[in-house]
């Protein structure tokens, strides 16, 4: 059936849970675009059935001009479907390089989901914001809401070693340790779920 | 298009919706009972909505209303819109119902949706604020991708709302990287 291939792509990139990343899948990607270029072939062999036929290719209305259309449709709609599942894993891509972590920050496990030109794009967003960070100077990808205290009180959950320095220390950042470090320190390293903070 | 890349968008337009075919079509396989490769004039199949919708356009073919609002799924919601499964007849109910619409002429469509909409939300969000849960789990089965999402925001404010009176950690893990911390080795 027409883009019934193509429907499964998407089918499988909206059966995630949202936010979350599958594998890029190679195979039935390439399918499509296979399936792209048999629709292509068709559509051109239609149309030159046609002309062979003299008719005007531009007005004739006959079964040959619908099954053109057919496949000048499936085509695009083809189309428009490889472009959603790439245009949407960017859009997640460039959200996990805000939310998680640039570079090497990322865990590999995520990474390894990431098809060849989207670890390219990761590396190269990843790249620009830190020199855009660097250039001003600032960290943009800090919490935006003002802290009341710049201190934080925050338990490390994985072993982290001694090799962290910090802005204003450097410790060891033994598991289960507890520390009373300086928020925008912290921070990325909550949100990669090493550390906890603590309220109390 | 202003949804070009949005995916439910694409998934609602490939609900199937009968059609006959004023016009033949050479060279392509989409009627099951034909033995050749082309469709018959006057040849009745099942398209895609976004295969249709184009078709129709160009005066190819006639759309007949589709099985998700036929007369008993009608009576059904008109008895209580809550109780009736529309996931089973299309995920993407309300959409599909929009779109196709304006392609079968028929004015009672629209009626039909806003009406099952209407007495749907207030069970909806009734549900996620109060119940738990466990009594809930079957309810959801029954609900189309847009009241789900509904749901969902319902319960997401709720337990910001919590959050908020409660007080609690300002900074979290990211969500992205799933709820349940890996097990410690």
């Amino acid at each position: 059936m027409h883009g019934r291939k193509a429907y499964e792509l998407v089918k499988e990139f909206a059966s995630g849970e949202k936010g979350h990343l599958k594998i890029f899948n190679n195979e039935l990607f390439e399918r499509v675009i296979e399936e792209c270029n048999e629709h292509h072939n068709a559509l051109q062999s239609l149309i030159r059935k046609m002309q062979e036929e003299g008719l005007e290719v531009q007005t004739a209305k006959n079964a040959d001009h619908y099954g053109a259309l057919v496949h000048h449709l499936s085509l695009t709609r083809n189309k428009r479907c490889l472009m959603a599942y790439v245009y949407n894993r960017a859009e997640i891509i460039r959200d996990l390089a805000w939310k998680v972590g640039l570079l090497h920050e990322l865990p590999s496990e995520i990474q390894e989901k990431f098809g060849d030109s989207e670890e390219q794009y990761f590396k190269d967003h990843s790249k620009s914001l830190k020199l855009y960070m660097s250039q001003l100077s600032l960290d943009v990808n800090v919490d935006m809401v003002p802290p009341k205290d710049p201190y934080i009180k925050v338990r490390v959950l994985e072993d982290l070693g001694s090799g962290i320095i910090l802005s204003d220390k450097s410790a060891n950042f033994a598991r289960h340790s507890m520390h009373f470090l300086k928020r925008t320190d912290a921070e990325q390293y909550i949100s990669r779920g090493l550390m906890e903070e603590l309220t109390g | 298009m202003a949804n070009y890349y949005n995916i439910d968008d694409i998934l609602a337009e490939e609900e199937f919706v009968p059609v006959v075919f004023h016009k033949a079509a050479n060279g392509v396989v989409i009627d099951p009972s034909s033995e050749t490769n082309s469709v018959e004039q006057g040849a009745k199949v099942e398209l895609p909505l976004w295969l249709a919708q184009e078709l129709y356009l160009r005066q190819a073919i006639s759309i007949s209303v589709p099985a998700c609002f036929s007369q008993r799924t009608r009576l059904e919601i008109q008895a209580d819109a809550a109780c009736v499964d529309l996931k089973s007849r299309s995920p993407y109910f309300y959409e599909f119902g929009c779109k196709i619409a304006p392609l079968v002429g028929d004015k009672t469509i629209e009626i039909l949706l806003l009406s099952a909409f209407k007495i749907r939300y207030k069970e909806i969000l009734t549900k996620a604020y109060t119940a738990v849960f466990t009594t809930t789990s079957k309810f959801l089965t029954l609900l189309t991708k847009e009241e789900t999402n509904l749901y969902e925001a319902a319960q997401a404010s709720m337990a910001a709302f919590k959050k908020w009176r409660m007080g609690g950690p300002r900074l979290q893990r990211a969500s992205v990287l799933g709820r349940k911390r890996k097990p410690l080795d």
